[in-house]
């Protein structure tokens, strides 16, 4: 099977190339990482980050093909050759594939992914319904990847302002949370021309997320709420 | 309303304008084809109607702000450049707000003459 892996080393290289690769006799039901591991065997200079290998921690979301999506989970067999492997898109790149991730978490930090209560606490639990606790579903499940904000073209654009899909989807996760007690401060702060409003439904983050989610919908909702305050 | 508020408040607006513009235009059409508008006394009759005249101002002002918002949005996107970018939302500021001025003035004049 062939592979085309996009290279930087920023101390030797001047600019970044597409080295290719060819890997004989692959099972072709075996994953993305699993070559990109043989890979690495036969040239030991090339990187890439991945840990977990079954689509739970996130570390080697790529651009596979053109698409961002995570290699541990990505057959070989959907893949049509050569493979073109690139970092995630809009990124600074470190080395080869593994790219800076900041300014991702500062926005995923700005959002306070986190209960906030004013009230003291409970002595012995918060308590929530089990309806209360269904709409957390399709929320909570986002591993951080970054597929999702690196496919974002409102993300390019305005990388420093616009919080993209992965960190709005925590902010809705907590907003939807009914333990929460910040919900006026959680969307003073998201108003104005770019933290959200920079979305335009383009739809991409559902397109490429890895575990099904649907950022979109939760930017829909924050506006919603948003709307429901007004009224 | 503060400028950290306006995220909001154009994005709603940029959704009435367009509810507006679309109700106005399938009225319009229902006019049109029910009273066809065959010359310059017909037309005049009906936009000295001041219904008419005044949804009219309104469907102006819509397309007018709602133009305004996309291209603002285009801006924001596309030019980086602070000064560049101020400096054509100025220039299309001040031709919407002429243009606007336009069609007031020559809906007033229909009304009163
Ligand atoms: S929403 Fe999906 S694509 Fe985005 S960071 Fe979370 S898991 Fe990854």
């Amino acid at each position: 099977m062939r592979f085309l892996i996009y290279r930087y080393h920023p101390e030797k290289d001047q600019k970044p190339y597409m080295q290719a690769f060819e890997l004989d006799g692959l099972d072709k039901n075996k994953m993305l990482r699993d070559a990109l591991l043989l890979i690495k065997k036969q040239d030991e200079s090339f990187t890439f980050r991945h840990s977990c290998g079954e689509g739970v921690c996130g570390s080697d979301a790529l651009n596979i093909n053109g698409t961002n999506g995570l290699a541990c989970i990505t057959p070989l067999s959907s893949l049509k050759e050569p493979v073109e492997v690139r970092p995630l898109p809009g990124m600074p790149v470190i080395r080869d594939l593994v790219v800076d991730m900041a300014q991702f978490y500062k926005h995923y930090r700005e959002v306070k992914p986190y209960l906030v209560v004013t009230d003291p606490e409970p002595e012995v639990e918060f308590k929530q319904s089990p309806e209360e606790r269904s709409k957390l579903d399709g929320l909570y499940e986002c591993i951080l990847c970054g597929c999702c904000t690196t496919a974002c073209p409102s993300f390019w654009w305005n990388p420093e302002k616009f919080r993209g899909p992965a960190a709005l989807l925590q902010a809705y996760r907590f907003l939807a949370d009914s333990r929460d007690q910040a919900h006026d401060k959680r969307l003073e702060e998201l108003d104005g021309p770019y933290r959200m409003f920079r979305c335009h439904t383009i739809m991409n983050c559902v397109n490429v997320c890895p575990k099904g989610l649907n950022p979109t919908e939760a930017i829909h909702n924050i506006k919603r709420m948003m709307m429901k305050d007004v009224v | 309303m503060s400028w950290r508020a306006q995220g909001l408040r154009t994005w709603l607006l940029q959704r009435l304008t367009a509810i507006y513009m679309a109700l106005y235009l399938l009225l319009a059409l229902l006019v049109l084809y029910s009273h066809p508008v065959t010359g310059f006394t017909a037309w005049h009759d009906l936009f000295h109607q001041p219904v008419i005249n005044i949804a009219t101002i309104f469907m102006f002002a819509s397309i007018f702000y709602h133009a305004w918002v996309g291209v603002r949005d285009i801006l924001v996107d596309y030019v980086q450049p602070q000064p560049l970018r101020f400096m054509i939302l100025t220039l299309v500021s001040i031709l919407l707000l002429a243009l606007m001025l336009w069609v007031v003035f020559l809906m007033f004049g229909v009304l009163q003459g």
